[in-house]
């Protein structure tokens, strides 16, 4: 049984160094990258950096009390919560009023940072786009699991979002 | 699952009894830890194809283990006048079915991944609030992932040394596996630090990297499983090498004072191998007696050799072992 023990870890090895080094080397890359002062989560696109102390462009649907134009002019308690983020940001809010399906197309075409309306977490956007976490406590949201969209896989504005909306909402 | 004292018409010796039980149990831990993974990774999995990918393999490495466990209520069974060869094939059957699932599904996700690369989709991955503290979900990944990565070492391990013993292929290739599972979970965790730090296209290639482990799983797996059910000579556990017992089974018969040639052809039921013997005995004839001796003594060989036939012949077989 020795002998065979022997054998067996000879074999074992010689197919795990290709597996191991390249797993090793990815890990060791990814520990140095993230231990350079690089903030984490970040945005591919930098969407973030971009609107701080700059322009915040929010695509409006309305809908229901959340959201409501009056003169091409979007109000309402989600519109409130996006002035309040982009007062958090030293950003200017700058707004397009749409239907759902234009502002998505804006969200991933990179025209727009944000996109509002009755969206839900059942959002059947989700594939093209980035969700937030649902908001069932948003005013006039009567219950729904309220979501904002934003460009698909800016983590960091995704975080910074949802941390100013669980800090506005649990006040 | 009552203790296994023998399969199909082979009675076990004490040591491989206490084997198949350890084997048994520790198949059963193996399924007990793979199914808390699985949730505690379901609770965390986002928006990262690694992640995605790295819970389908471990969902996936249930198969081994449940192939086994099935498989032993099959081939435990004695030989019957239907199934006069007993039911030891079920073990490679399970381990065929196995590998083709593993290969399957490893080429969908490698498929997944190298669209989601090609389309350049970015991974999202959002936060969730603990004690009143907005969290970014990719710590809680990398947290799962380090703390179910430690399970595989322990049983894959273990597993590898019971294997051989048993002469089961399906365990070891279960060990093999598990002792091969970290390489996925480091392999996820680099793909979600890659999105933390804005390299969305780093998730997609450690998808890629754990969904080409799994098809390289899947393709050692069904091939081992194909070649034995299609009885090849047989081999060892690892299928490294040829098996020893066909050339001591020579040795044996051709030491016979009676025995002018031999040769053997000896294939793998799983577990357990079955034997012919040809034999040219001196002189052109040769009594029962000596028949029985050479039978009894071949069995005595080793507990995995108990279905030998000793045939006399005019000629050796071209193909039989010499």
């Amino acid at each position: 049984m020795n002998g065979r023990g022997a054998a067996r870890c000879t074999t074992a090895d010689r197919r795990a160094p290709k597996r191991t080094v390249a797993a090793v080397t990815m890990l060791i890359a990814a520990t140095v990258l993230s231990g350079c002062g690089i903030r984490i989560p970040a945005d591919p696109d930098g969407t973030l950096d971009r609107i701080t102390d700059g322009t915040l462009r929010v695509g409006a649907s309305p809908s229901g009390s959340l959201v409501v134009t009056t003169d091409g002019q979007p109000e309402g308690s989600l519109v409130d919560l996006v002035e309040g983020f982009a007062e958090e940001r030293d950003a200017r809010v700058e707004w397009t009023v749409d239907s759902e399906e234009d502002l998505v197309d804006g969200l991933a075409a990179g025209g727009l940072d944000l996109a509002i309306g009755g969206m839900t977490d059942n959002t059947p956007w989700a594939d093209r786009v980035s969700v937030t976490r649902g908001y069932p406590d948003v005013p006039g949201a009567g219950g729904a699991s309220v979501v904002i969209l934003l460009p698909m896989g800016e983590n960091a504005l995704q975080a910074a979002l949802e941390a100013y909306l669980d800090e506005e909402l649990s006040r | 699952m009552k203790s296994v004292k023998s399969i199909g018409r082979t009675d076990l010796p004490p040591q491989q009894q206490r084997v198949l039980r350890s084997a048994i149990r520790w198949e059963w831990f193996t399924i007990a830890y793979t199914i808390v993974t699985i949730v505690l990774i379901a609770l965390v999995l986002g928006g990262s194809q690694a992640m995605r990918t790295a819970w389908i393999e471990d969902i996936l490495s249930l198969l081994p283990q449940i192939s086994f466990l099935v498989a032993l209520l099959f081939i435990r069974r004695r030989p019957t006048r239907a199934f006069p060869y007993g039911l030891h094939r079920a073990m490679g059957i399970g381990h065929l079915v196995a590998g083709v699932a593993l290969l399957a599904v490893g080429g969908i996700l490698a498929f997944e991944a190298i669209s989601l690369l090609v389309r350049a989709e970015h991974p999202a991955i959002g936060t969730v609030r603990v004690f009143g503290q907005t969290v970014w979900l990719g710590w809680f990944m990398v947290a799962v992932m380090t703390v179910t990565a430690i399970g595989p070492f322990f049983y894959g391990h273990a597993k590898s040394k019971l294997a051989p013993t048993l002469h089961n292929k399906v365990l070891y290739a279960d060990a093999d596996m598990a002792k091969a599972d970290w390489t996925s979970t480091v392999a996820s965790i680099v793909g979600v630090l890659g999105v933390g730090i804005g390299w969305w296209w780093l998730d997609g290639v450690a998808a890629l990297f754990i969904s080409l482990g799994i098809m390289w799983d899947g393709w050692r797996n069904s091939r081992g499983a194909v070649l034995d059910l299609i009885d090849q000579r047989a081999r060892t556990h690892d299928d490294k090498h040829v098996h020893p017992l066909a050339g001591e089974v020579v040795e044996l018969l051709a030491a016979l004072p009676w025995v002018e040639a031999v040769s053997v052809r000896m294939r793998d039921m799983g577990q357990v191998f079955h034997i012919e013997a040809f034999v040219v005995p001196r002189r052109g004839s040769v009594s029962l007696a000596r028949l029985e001796d050479a039978h009894e003594r071949i069995v005595r060989l080793d507990w995995k050799v108990q279905d030998v036939q000793v045939i006399p012949v005019r000629e050796l077989p071209e193909e039989a072992e010499r």
